[in-house]
């Protein structure tokens, strides 16, 4: 069984259909690039998938779990549990360190401290941030911060990685290492890592690459 | 084209955050509402008393009264015939009660109407036939009534109403109706002088003579007055109400000034937000070459544009205002000042211009501070956040010190002139100056304190809270900062007012020492009837006496009470004076002065005051200061016994009646008044009635001060409603990164009300010392130079905390709506939008 189904789905934002009969899947531990201009529907398809919007139509299912189905505080612990988000702006909470951005979706899952200090701490060394640690996100560079996003992203080992345009907002060989950082965090959790992006750079990288256009699933390659 | 292109772009902003425009819109309104709504009622009240006494006194330049008993009518014809004084006038005056409505009083004038166009002219605007004046002069019991009072109860000419003057039940016969003075004010119910006479009881009596003298003839008169009488020019007389109402309007359009600064604060609050929110378009537009002074020009054109929709709301707002409170000006005025009911006049219209003015400075001031901060950055410290926020963490930091020598400033101008009170108040404005200042430091470091209980309780979400309410420090400040100022303004306020109260109750336990309290119709001896028939009552343990004479005096009219101490003692409570102070006033002359009347004429023990007697003016020795709340400022105190003895005037007009400790205070009230049933004109009053009336007055009086707190309180509300609920605006996108990574709406909604209640907090802690400081300026300071009255300051908890319960409360309520907001925000859209 796919362990990402999306069976039909439809979208529309006021009288823009952004999603159209749009049908997609993914294994577990893939890494599957989803490619398409601005506006062609790729963010909505992974928000569909992250849970953080619900298809006009049609079905979402993350394993056995119909997102559509569910409540908004049944998707909100789906999320938490499950879901991991890099964002092309890091998003990162400006109010708390790198160490403590690492440590929000692991407090939110109920782990103990010594726990979380455990894991928060090789992660840390893991991506190359420890001496970030306890430097607020301003303070560091847009590939510094994005290596945070990306501990954050999967410091509670979910299932999935939703990556939206990743690299947008970096240089070319900063976004390479991002890229290769990812993807190979991803892999040694056996995490399915899901990439939203509109540059072909990474298409090497992918397992599969799925292009989007105009709310349809034009091409898959394997 | 720049700046219409600019004007567009805040145009579409306002357009988009319609909540921030309608807050910063409400916020200014108000703040202009009050002010305006103040300054109109006291304008109003001001000049209704202004009319009344016009309508009282018209063109008469001098009275002259009697000294040490009644003026006897012949004296009038005596000056007439004699002295050749030919613009003369008769007058007794009484209280005139309606029957039917509680508590109406209505002075009753009467006058010689063929006397009267000499010096005043109610026949110029009494009905004017000679029918009505001569039905006036020979129709027993005929009164020319006020005609709104006419209208109110229904009465016609010649109808018949039972009425009490003076205290006495009598009958009226209405003869006419006297027209309202032209912009409202109350007129006087006339009478000819002999009716007068008879309704209250002063046959062959007059109460003064109004005269209307050149210089010439007022010095003549001046220096050679008949027996047991003294010349008083007008102006002297009106000289003591006129500097206790000045005194009680300063405390209200000091109020009012208050209530304008916390609206200030709020209109710096959300016009400061507006600005700043935007700054990071405000970087962009300097970056791409726009000039610095063609962006300050923009900002300011759009905080004129919002301040004049705001202002013009807020005139409005404020004439709404004004008619509730030129009710409660003037029945406090009334209450305190005056016999007679005034009702409101029109007031000036420059009152509007001056609040529209205000209105637009106000903002344009609170919008400068940030439009320049914004417009000297340099674009790339005006693009990140975090360099705003480092540099609001600093300015706290500074303002901080700034508190000082705002603190070192009050206590200059409280020491400077102990008698100015315009120093006063501005102590009292640099003292909420520092309170402001001190605010956001003071957040920073109660969130300091709270980070590791949050981070305990609550782990990170509770981490996150704490430091959003300081790292947001450039939103939070200036909210917390004016949400302090209005609750310490409510402490303030509160705690005067209850000191006030636990005075005003302990000066009455002092000084109504005797159980029951009796008003008599007229003056009676000491050792007569009744007072022979009260002390031979089972039960009556003793009486103490006392007479009450107007004494006119150069300076104005002093109220001298001669007592005869009962059981209990004199009953006062000094605030200056030795131990032999009483025996002094026993063996006497010598007399004791209440401390309004000392602090206004400067007196004090060891000094003298001079008295007008029947053999010439005399000097008393002062041997005591005693406290006094009754609102009358020239109060003096002397022995029975002296004041008959000076004056040949052995009579007493009321008697406190002592009840043995074994007797049964109701049946000694009810043999009472079997003995003087109220058709005798006497009233009998319990301590207890006469403790409750006082504290209703009391209460009364302070209700347009509970008003105005209330506002406060509203504009506090409404200035933290605003600042948070733009501060969880523009978290739109932090709160939906939070919900993507798997915070749930209900926690992101405790999230929110946990920083607001953490605002509130910080806000009410801060008012707390504030607002106790000025309790005690108030107190110590503006009441004692307002009227002369000193207090003790009680720092009663009710206050304090109730203060700190507003501010959390207005905290967490205006952090309901964004919390709620949390709710239904679209995760997607909002992390989609950079």
């Amino acid at each position: 069984m796919d362990q990402v189904q999306l069976t039909r789905v439809c979208k529309a934002y006021g009288s823009q259909r952004v999603l159209d009969n749009v049908d997609f899947c993914a294994n577990r531990g893939e890494f599957v690039v989803v490619i398409g201009r601005s506006g062609s529907g790729k963010s909505t398809l992974l928000n569909l998938i992250g849970g953080l919007d619900e298809p006009d139509s049609g079905s979402v299912a993350i394993g056995d779990t119909r997102l559509d189905r569910i409540s908004e505080a049944e998707r909100a612990l789906f999320r938490r549990t499950r879901i991991g988000f890099v964002f092309q702006f890091f998003n990162l909470i400006p109010t708390l360190t790198v160490a403590e951005n690492i440590e929000l979706p692991l407090a939110l899952n109920g782990l103990a401290r010594p726990a979380i200090a455990d894991r928060v701490g090789a992660l840390l060394d893991e991506l190359g941030i420890g001496e970030s640690a306890r430097r607020f996100p301003e303070e560091l560079s847009g590939g510094e911060q994005q290596r945070v996003a990306i501990a954050r992203a999967v410091a509670h080992e979910p299932d999935i990685v939703l990556a939206d345009e990743p690299t947008g907002n970096l240089d070319l060989e900063t976004a390479e290492r991002v890229l290769h950082l990812l993807n190979e965090t991803c892999r040694r959790r056996g995490a399915t890592l899901l990439m939203a992006t509109h540059g072909r750079e990474v298409v090497g990288l992918a397992d599969r690459v799925v292009t989007i256009r105009h709310g349809r699933i034009e091409a898959a390659t394997w | 084209m720049v700046m219409r292109l600019l004007l567009k772009s805040a145009r579409r902003f306002y357009l988009r955050h319609p909540w921030q425009l309608a807050l910063a819109i409400a916020g200014i309104s108000l703040g202009v509402a009050v002010y305006v709504g103040v300054d109109l009622a006291n304008d109003s009240a001001r000049r209704a008393f202004e009319l009344s006494s016009e309508a009282l006194l018209g063109r008469t330049t001098h009275r002259l009264l009697p000294v040490g008993g009644p003026l006897p009518e012949t004296l009038y014809a005596e000056l007439v015939t004699e002295r050749g004084v030919s613009r003369a006038a008769p007058i007794v005056e009484g209280e005139l009660r309606l029957g039917s409505g509680p508590g109406r009083r209505y002075t009753l004038l009467g006058v010689d109407p063929l006397k009267e166009g000499a010096v005043r002219g109610f026949v110029g605007y009494a009905p004017g036939s000679a029918g009505d004046v001569g039905r006036l002069m020979l129709e027993p019991g005929a009164v020319l009534l006020p005609e709104t009072v006419a209208a109110e109860i229904g009465a016609e000419t010649g109808h018949e109403l039972d009425v009490h003057v003076d205290g006495r039940p009598v009958t009226i016969s209405v003869a006419g109706f006297v027209r309202d003075a032209e912009a409202g004010a109350d007129a006087p119910a006339v009478a000819d002088v002999s009716t007068a006479q008879i309704l209250t009881g002063k046959l062959g009596e007059l109460d003064r003579i109004d005269l209307r003298l050149d210089t010439e003839a007022a010095r003549a008169l001046a220096s050679d007055p008949p027996p047991g009488t003294t010349l008083v020019a007008v102006d002297d007389g009106r000289g003591g109400f006129g500097e206790l109402t000045r005194a009680f309007r300063t405390n209200l359009t000091a109020l009012g000034l208050l209530a304008l600064v916390v609206g200030m604060f709020l209109i710096y609050s959300t016009m400061a937000f507006a600005i700043v929110q935007r700054r990071k378009v405000m970087g962009t537009l300097i970056a791409v070459g726009l000039d610095r002074r063609q962006l300050l020009a923009a900002t300011l054109l759009e905080a004129v544009f919002i301040g004049g929709i705001a202002t013009i709301a807020g005139l409005a707002l404020g004439h709404l205002l004004a008619q509730g409170l030129v009710d409660l000006v003037l029945r406090t005025i009334g209450d305190l000042y005056f016999a007679e009911r005034v009702a409101a006049a029109e007031p000036s219209r420059w009152i509007y211009v001056k609040g529209a003015s205000l209105g637009i400075v106000a903002t344009l001031v609170a919008a400068l501070g940030p439009s320049l901060d914004a417009a000297r950055s340099a674009p790339a410290a005006t693009l990140r956040r975090a360099a705003l926020e480092r540099r609001s963490r600093r300015r706290a930091r500074l303002a901080a010190w700034w508190a000082v020598p705002a603190l070192a400033a009050a206590a200059i101008a409280v020491a400077a002139d102990p008698r100015n009170l315009y120093l006063g108040f501005a102590a009292l404005f640099f003292v909420l100056a520092a309170g402001a200042l001190l605010t956001p430091a003071a957040t920073g470091a109660l969130m300091r304190l709270a980070a590791p209980a949050a981070e305990r309780g609550f782990g990170l979400p509770g981490t996150l809270a704490v430091r959003g309410v300081t790292a947001s420090l450039s939103r939070t400040g200036v909210a917390t900062a004016a949400l302090a100022v209005a609750v310490a303004t409510v402490i303030g306020i509160g705690l005067m007012i209850s000191s006030f109260r636990a005075s005003l109750v302990e000066w009455l336990d002092t000084t109504l020492t005797a159980d029951l309290y009796v008003s008599l119709a007229s003056a009676v001896l000491p050792d007569g009837e009744p007072v022979d028939a009260i002390l031979d009552l089972p039960g009556v343990a003793g009486v103490s006496m006392t007479r009450f004479a107007r004494l006119p005096t150069a300076e104005g009219e002093v109220s001298l009470r001669a007592v005869r101490p009962g059981p209990d003692g004199w009953g006062l409570e000094l605030t200056s004076g030795g131990d032999d102070a009483y025996q002094r006033l026993e063996r006497g002359p010598a007399v004791a002065v209440s401390e309004a009347f000392a602090f206004q004429r400067r007196l004090d023990v060891g000094g003298t005051l001079t008295l007008p007697t029947p053999g010439g003016t005399a000097r008393f020795p002062i041997v005591a200061v005693y406290r006094d709340y009754n609102t009358g400022s020239s109060a003096a105190l002397m022995s029975l016994e002296s004041y008959a003895r000076i004056w040949g005037d052995d009579s007493i007009t009321s008697l406190g009646v002592h009840i043995a400790d074994n007797a049964d205070p109701q049946a000694v009230e009810a043999s009472l008044a079997r003995l003087l049933p109220a058709s005798s004109g006497a009233r009998i009053r319990s301590t207890s009635g006469l403790v409750d009336v006082s504290l209703a007055i009391f209460d009364r009086t302070f209700k347009i001060t509970e008003v105005l707190r209330i506002l406060a309180a509203s504009i506090a509300f409404l200035g933290v409603l605003s600042a948070l609920l733009s501060i969880q605006l523009e978290k739109g996108r932090e709160n939906a990164v939070l919900r993507a990574i798997g915070f749930s709406a209900r926690q992101l909604g405790v999230l929110t009300l946990t920083q607001t209640f953490l605002l509130g907090l910080a806000a009410g802690l801060a008012a707390m010392p504030v607002g106790a400081a000025l309790a005690a300026l108030l107190v110590h300071v503006i009441n004692r130079r307002s009227f002369g009255w000193s207090m003790e300051l009680v720092l009663s908890p009710g206050p304090l905390l109730s203060g700190l319960a507003l501010a959390v409360g207005a905290a967490l309520l205006a952090g309901v709506v964004p919390a709620l907001r949390t709710r239904r925000l679209a995760v997607a859209g909002a992390l989609r939008e950079e």
